[in-house]
């Protein structure tokens, strides 16, 4: 019985040690830099995997800490300032714009006036493109630098289509013959999400050509008062022509294109233009998918990294975010074959070598037709979506 | 070791038992109580008052959802405990309950998050079933728009997600009583007075069986309920959203990026206790009728109890399991390596490792922060369940009050929600023990562990033969002898289990892991829960091999290893073999 003990305490004495190790390979991770960022795309988490790997070689440990939502991140952060932890964070940098950077802007969450330090930021030209420091028309104030460039485009199953011989629509007028041609193969996201709010002012702003400055200053009671007739005229219609007739909506973005993948939906939207191809590369989409703009304007935006105020590594999360905005990892995100991001840097300020980066003749018959153009919509004052979203949930109902 | 001080050594592992369970959760709900008492002081509400709740019972859609989290609730673990009952009384006297039992394993192993992305890819309007039907049927090429399954309004789906993921567990609580040695031995002698006087044997399971073996297992039926009406993940992943259940708003008022919404989510956090305490009560109630019933049924001398209903239910409730467990596994394996796959195909048109490629290569931190966790979690809470257990044993003959509030504190983690306390929780360590996010994270995984461990090990060491330990001491032994050469050794294969249970339940916590670590140490369930909410349905369905995969690894060493390692016979072979290699 002894001799058999023993060899037990030897077990004991195994794990014991291999915990303690694990446990100090733990404290290892302390120096990293944590990004938190969205983690729902395998391009998304794959290229900043590329952007680690790059890192690693200097010296800087990059650590992606994957969202479900950004807003996770931020009232995290909230609630670190509400218990008086000002210098100790956990989130180095936080990915963002619209309105989680409106929300951390107001309550001061954010490291102001460290983006024009970083050398690779006058790449992006900033003086000539008011784009890079205004965040939905909110001033970033150094908050936050530049990243990437999206516009919302359409896709849809061209097998369904055709075989139900339906013509993909390409006004917002168009959308709704659409969805009465096909019940049910077209939805959008809640409004809570950042797809389902930028569907709500694509249509507001669609449906009302006459009253485009309205949406550019603060909205007003009177402002609202102006668009919602036709909107909710429009949704009214399209609703119970939705998928589940409208009485469950995703609440995410990325569930679209699982339902697009499963047959559920021949017609969807994405802010990411060659996530599309990418995804029927990954076979996540099938290949009859084809992309395009919409002719009545794409609604267009830049997002961007914040360094959070109680960071704990400011000076290594610059260097990381200098990193990103170099013309190297710039042009590695907008491989379609990466992730397919537009570059926020000014071609013309690069020079040959760094222009020849971003030079490919990538093709792929799901991508956006490399001639095609449409006009772009600027993204609305960030205090319209609140609001949308705030008549919008009042109208149909509080859905979480 | 003197034995007084292995008596202070148990008792003060009792004390942190009790401490460990009841200190965060009674604090977490605490801190759940100021925010819906209107004290908010890190937003600057310091005016205690009734305000917030004023709010909360205007906010539209309220009571539909309270009615959802009551109705899905209730009706799924009524549904499980009748099926679990029909089970055992349709096939106990016939044996077959354990090959059973090891056939719902992958659903009981499987965390709810998972569970509940198994079913999308089998249930859902594009899923096997369909697919299966579909392509039998007709030539329809095209996913149909209208079908029940999932988001309905009603919850059915909710409902019937939550029964099939509580039978087997219900079921292993039911076997784990009947396999007393003393149960046993009375059950089979229930069956044979009862085959004597002409009961068939469901008339016995019923009328005999039941009344004894019911209070043994209720309260963990009313633990199962309360998490029912509370849970998160399941509503989350298939309940709708017109509105979706109480559990849910709480969860996203918590997460509301206006820090007011907090206050509402406390409040609603609170009410959440009530629904569950409600669902309790009804659960309660019905059981009242049914026991009238069933003790006018057992006077009336019928010899039958609907025996042919009976089997045929139980029949399809074990054929439902098969063929759902058979397409899960299909589907899933399917999924994690499909390329394209057109509806209504039974076969993907392709196979390529490229979503686990993908899966894998970001896998390791997730896999050490897993592992590390429930390695450690799983270590403390057998040895702090052994030694209370060893303490409790120890003082039987002068059993204290403490010893009295145990089994009822054991319940608390499993008595208030989840999405109750956790923020409080949260919200007490980030002041008192600030950002030891391993620590915070590990505290939060234990509370939701010990029960469990407690429950299977207690079991165990009632089944323990006394005989032995009355032999030890009359040799002269110290009871800290008796206890670390006589009972442990002896107990290995059902501390093994413990282990592998404690490992299982650490793997599978999603919010206990998100909230305390503010999403800074993803595990497996926290990427898993992740990959759901993006655009993949390849990637999900590796991440639901991987999420059952990992506990079944540590289930099959827990019953493989004891056989392999710790046979006394297979001892002596090692020694003679030892001398041998001595002698030659």
């Amino acid at each position: 019985m002894s001799k058999q003990w023993l060899t037990r305490t030897q077990y004991a004495v195994v794990m014991a040690l291999l915990v303690s190790a694990l446990l100090v390979s733990a404290k290892s991770h302390g120096d990293t830099v944590r990004f938190h960022a969205w983690g729902g795309s395998a391009q998304v988490n794959g290229y900043l995997q590329w952007v680690a790997e790059q890192l690693e070689e200097q010296g800087i440990t990059l650590q992606h800490v994957k969202l479900a939502d950004t807003s996770d991140a931020v009232s995290r952060v909230l609630a670190e300032k509400a218990g008086g932890n000002l210098s100790n964070g956990s989130v180095d940098l936080i990915w963002i714009n619209g309105e989680n950077f409106a929300a951390m802007k107001k309550h001061g969450l954010l490291q102001p006036n460290w983006v024009s330090s970083l050398p690779n930021f006058a790449l992006t030209n900033p003086s000539i493109n008011p784009a890079m420091v205004t965040d939905f028309g909110e001033p970033t104030q150094g908050m936050e630098a530049p990243w990437g460039k999206a516009s919302m485009v359409f896709y849809y199953r061209e097998n369904h289509l055709s075989n139900a011989k339906v013509a993909q629509p390409t006004t917002i007028a168009e959308l709704l013959a659409f969805a009465e041609a096909l019940p049910g193969r077209f939805t959008y996201p809640l409004p809570n999400d950042y797809l389902g709010i930028s569907f709500l002012k694509y249509a507001a702003v669609a449906l009302n050509p006459k009253h485009r400055d309205v949406f550019y200053k603060p909205v007003s009671q009177q402002a609202l008062r102006t668009i919602t007739p036709s909107l909710w005229a429009y949704l009214d219609k399209l609703h119970p022509l939705m998928w589940r007739q409208g009485e469950y909506m995703v609440r995410q973005a990325s569930q679209l294109q699982r339902l697009v993948d499963a047959g559920e939906l021949a017609l969807s939207f994405s802010f990411t233009a060659a996530e599309i191809p990418s995804a029927v590369e990954r076979f996540d989409l099938p290949p009859d998918i084809r992309t395009y703009a919409m002719q009545d304007g794409s609604l267009a935006n830049v997002h961007f990294i914040g360094i959070v105020f109680n960071s704990p590594h400011k000076e290594t999360a610059k260097q990381v975010i200098n990193f990103m905005l170099s013309p190297l990892a710039q042009s590695q995100k907008k491989k379609l074959a990466v992730w397919g991001d537009d570059t926020v840097l000014d071609i013309a300020l690069l020079n040959v070598e760094q222009q020849a980066l971003f030079t490919s003749n990538e093709t792929h018959p799901s991508a956006i037709p490399p001639d095609s153009s449409s006009p772009l919509i600027a993204e609305p004052h960030s205090s319209w979506s609140d609001a949308l979203r705030q008549v919008w949930f009042e109208r149909y109902g509080a859905r979480y | 070791m003197t034995a007084f001080s292995f008596n202070t050594t148990t008792t003060l592992a009792k004390w942190c038992l009790i401490l460990m369970l009841s200190v965060p959760v009674i604090a977490g709900t605490f801190g759940a109580v100021f925010p819906a008492m209107g004290y908010f002081p890190a937003i600057g509400e310091t005016q205690f008052g009734l305000h917030v709740f004023a709010t909360l019972f205007d906010t539209p859609a309220l009571w539909q959802m309270v009615g959802l989290s009551l109705f899905t609730g209730l009706l799924s673990t009524l549904l499980a405990v009748a099926g679990a009952l029909v089970l055992l009384a349709g096939f106990y006297h016939l044996r077959w309950l354990q090959t059973i039992q090891r056939l719902l394993s992958p659903l009981l192993v499987l965390p709810h998050a998972a569970a509940a992305m198994a079913l999308l890819f089998v249930l859902s309007p594009s899923g096997m079933i369909l697919r299966l039907v579909t392509s039998l049927s007709s030539n329809e090429s095209i996913v149909p728009t209208s079908w029940w399954f999932p988001y309905d309004s009603e919850g059915i789906s909710v409902m019937i997600a939550l029964a099939l993921k509580e039978l087997p567990f219900i079921m292993l609580m039911a076997l784990s009583v009947l396999s007393q040695p003393q149960t046993e031995k009375k059950v089979a002698g229930y069956y044979r007075i009862g085959a004597a006087l002409g009961y068939s044997n469901i008339a016995v399971f019923f009328q005999l069986i039941l009344p004894v073996l019911y209070p043994q297992i209720r309260l963990p039926i009313l633990a199962v309920l309360v998490f029912a009406t509370s849970s998160v993940e399941i509503s989350m992943l298939l309940g709708p959203n017109s509105p979706n259940t109480l559990a849910v708003s709480v969860l996203y008022w918590f997460n509301h990026i206006d820090l007011s919404m907090r206050m509402l989510g406390s409040a609603a956090a609170l009410l959440q206790v009530v629904v569950s305490g409600v669902a309790v009560g009804i659960f309660i109630a019905v059981e009242r009728v049914i026991a009238v019933f069933g003790s006018h049924q057992r006077l009336s001398g019928k010899r039958h109890s609907a025996d042919l209903w009976v089997k045929s239910v139980a029949y399809s409730i074990v054929s439902a399991y098969c063929l759902l467990i058979v397409a899960i596994i299909y589907s899933v394996v399917m999924w994690s390596v499909a390329q394209y796959w057109a509806f209504p195909n039974l076969v993907p048109d392709g196979f390529t490792f490229l979503h686990w490629q993908t899966a894998t290569a970001s896998l390791t931190l997730p896999l050490v922060n897993t592992l590390q966790l429930a390695l450690a979690v799983g270590i403390t809470s057998v040895a702090m369940v052994l030694l209370t257990l060893e303490s409790l044993s120890n003082t039987r003959s002068s059993r204290s009050v403490i010893d009295n509030v145990l089994p009822y504190t054991l319940f608390l983690p499993l008595f208030v929600p989840g999405v109750a306390f956790l923020y409080g929780l949260v919200w007490l360590q980030q002041m008192f023990i600030g950002d030891a996010i391993w620590v915070n994270t590990f505290i939060a995984h234990l509370v939701y562990v010990l029960p469990y461990v407690y429950i299977s090990l207690a079991v165990s060491y009632k089944k323990f033969d006394m005989r032995y330990v009355h032999v030890a001491l009359g040799l002269g032994k110290t009871p800290a002898q008796v206890f670390f050469k006589v009972k442990l050794p002896l107990m290995f294969p059902p501390i093994a289990v413990a282990f592998a249970l404690a490992l299982a339940i650490s793997f599978s916590q999603y919010l206990p892991t998100i909230l305390p670590s503010g999403g800074a140490l993803p595990t497996l369930t926290t990427e898993a829960v992740a990959s759901v909410s993006g655009s993949s349905q390849r990637l999900s369905a590796v991440y639901v091999i991987l999420l059952a995969g990992l506990p079944l690894i540590g289930f099959a060493l827990a019953w493989y290893l004891p056989r392999v390692v710790f046979t006394p016979h297979r001892k002596k072979t090692n020694i003679r073999d030892k001398r041998h290699t001595h002698g030659a």
